[in-house]
């Protein structure tokens, strides 16, 4: 049956009366911003806190200040979700909270948010004029994560060997394989898999090699990408010890291995990625609780949603 | 409700601004495979802004792993050079990109001087052969001084 454009407008009518209705009852259901106390506000040189200020803190601080608009209804229900979920990702009035290695860590990371164009969030810009970071201000906080302690670390220690290092084949197996919190194991196997990758992380003083399982060798030998389930990486991660005098640099201390297996149903949560984290030479497995996974997915997320959240690839 | 207007309203607005996905090219030409070896460690070249990778056979991982550096008959090593460049997700992080050499050496013979050892050199996609004074001997020592990555 064709409508005729009567029955046509009494329907958009209609639609608009009910927004209307709806509207009006909204604004007492309407999320108020509260700003808790501020524990222990981020300190850096005023030129660093002044981006912050200007760009970042409407959701990722306790002096969240939305405009006008965003106080009525509907749009202060994303305003208020972005920054109770904005708070909970990284708060600078509440930035003792983390350790301060996670604080470094935080600095790099919103370096590169910002560089790929990711924060502030682009709703947010498309709003607020001015709020998007220039490239003389993300100069000013890239010379900054520069100067911060993790970024000349030298590994110094004696390097401690497992006892048994010496009289052990490289592939023997672990009388028992540790197992993360969230049911990712540890692969012993790894030592036999490929290498992809070879990093100098100078953020925080560490450098790693990269393996892969013949899954995902394969999958990135024919350019296929999502990588596929079965997928596995597995990353070791040392100090570095004193530059020599040709400039070369050389591994210190175990620190830990870090993994990434494939199960796009088993882990849907965290984008089909499994992750896990065994410290030291004892491979303590990582994490509190079985959600800590969620810290590793947000950053892998944000900056690596190119190359199936996977930094570590051969990329052109 | 106020769950379904929130999402709502943020899935249209992410759709209504300009962020979008753009997938990476992967580059398996960067990879470099060594066949029957095993990794022994890794280096960081400062000077010449090179990332290395060395390799061995079971002789030389075994000799690797031992404190005292020496030659010992039948270790065979491949030594991977690549270019550093700034890993594309992470400022931070630099990592292997093209490749600039490939370099391999099988021990022989013990205790002679010059050292009795194949020594082959073979130049990547971006090896620059511009104020590098090249000399064999020394090569072949950096070799087999390198002691393993710890690995529990
Ligand atoms: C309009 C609110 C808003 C503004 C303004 C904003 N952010 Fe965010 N930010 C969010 C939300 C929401 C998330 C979590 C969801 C996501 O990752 O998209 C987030 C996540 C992040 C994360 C990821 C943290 C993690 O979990 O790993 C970083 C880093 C970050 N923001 C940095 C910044 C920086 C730096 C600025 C200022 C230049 C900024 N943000 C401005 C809302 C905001
Ligand atoms: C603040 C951002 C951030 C967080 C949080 C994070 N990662 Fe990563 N991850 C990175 C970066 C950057 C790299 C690549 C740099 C490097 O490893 O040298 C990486 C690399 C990896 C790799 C190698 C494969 C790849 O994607 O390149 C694994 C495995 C990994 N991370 C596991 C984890 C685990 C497990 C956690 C949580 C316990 C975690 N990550 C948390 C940023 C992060």
């Amino acid at each position: 049956m064709k409508k005729t454009p009567s029955t046509a407008f009494r329907r958009v009518l209609s639609i608009v009366g009910v927004l209307i209705v709806a509207f009006v009852p909204l604004q007492f259901a309407s999320p108020v911003v509260v700003n808790p106390p501020l524990t222990k506000e981020i300190s850096a040189p005023e030129e660093v806190t002044r981006i912050l200020k200007q760009s970042c803190y409407d959701c990722h601080s306790n002096a969240s200040n939305p405009r006008w608009y965003g106080r009525i209804a509907p749009v202060s229900f994303l305003v208020a979700h972005n920054i109770s979920e904005g708070r909970a990702r990284l708060n600078f009035s509440e930035w003792d909270k983390n350790p301060p290695v996670v604080q470094e860590l935080l600095l790099w990371e919103i370096v590169n948010a910002i560089e790929q164009g990711k924060m502030p969030l682009n709703s947010y810009c498309m709003l607020h004029s001015g709020s998007r970071v220039s490239a003389s201000d993300l100069a000013i906080l890239k010379k900054y994560v520069n100067t911060l302690p993790g970024r000349h670390k030298v590994d110094t220690a004696r390097i401690i060997r497992p006892a048994t290092l010496a009289s052990r084949p490289a592939n023997e197996k672990l009388s028992r394989i540790p197992v993360s919190i969230n049911g990712v194991p540890y692969y012993p196997d790894y030592k036999n898999w490929k290498i992809i990758s070879i990093t100098d992380k100078y953020d925080g003083g560490s450098m790693r090699v990269v393996y892969a399982n013949d899954i995902m060798y394969n999958a990135i030998k024919s350019k296929k990408m999502p990588f596929p389930d079965g997928s596995k990486m597995v990353k070791a991660v040392w100090g570095k010890q004193q530059q020599d005098s040709d400039g070369i640099v050389r591994p210190g201390n175990f620190q830990n291995v870090q993994i990434m297996v494939k199960d796009s149903r088993k882990y849907a949560a965290t984008e089909g990625w499994g992750f896990a984290k065994f410290d030291g030479l004892g491979l303590k497995p990582y994490g509190k609780t079985a959600i800590f996974d969620r810290t590793c997915i947000n950053c892998h997320r944000l900056l690596a949603p190119g190359s199936d959240f996977v930094f570590n690839v051969p990329t052109k | 409700m106020l769950k379904i207007i929130s999402y709502t309203l943020s899935a249209a607005l992410l759709l209504g601004s300009c962020r979008q996905k753009k997938n990476a090219e992967l580059a398996p030409e960067y990879l470099y495979e060594v066949k029957d070896q095993k990794p022994i460690c890794s280096l960081i070249d400062n000077k010449k802004g090179n990332i290395l990778m060395l390799y061995g056979n079971n002789v030389a991982l075994q000799a690797a792993n031992d404190s005292l550096v020496k030659q010992v008959p039948g270790a065979h090593y491949t030594l991977v050079t690549w270019k550093q460049k700034q890993m594309p997700g992470w400022y931070g992080t630099n990592m292997n990109g093209g490749i600039y050499s490939v370099e391999t050496l099988q021990v022989s013979q013990v205790g002679t001087q010059p050292f009795r050892a194949d020594y082959g050199f073979k130049p990547g996609e971006v090896y620059s052969s511009l104020n590098t004074k090249f000399d064999r001997d020394q090569r072949i020592r950096f070799i087999i001084e390198q002691r393993a990555a710890i690995l529990p």
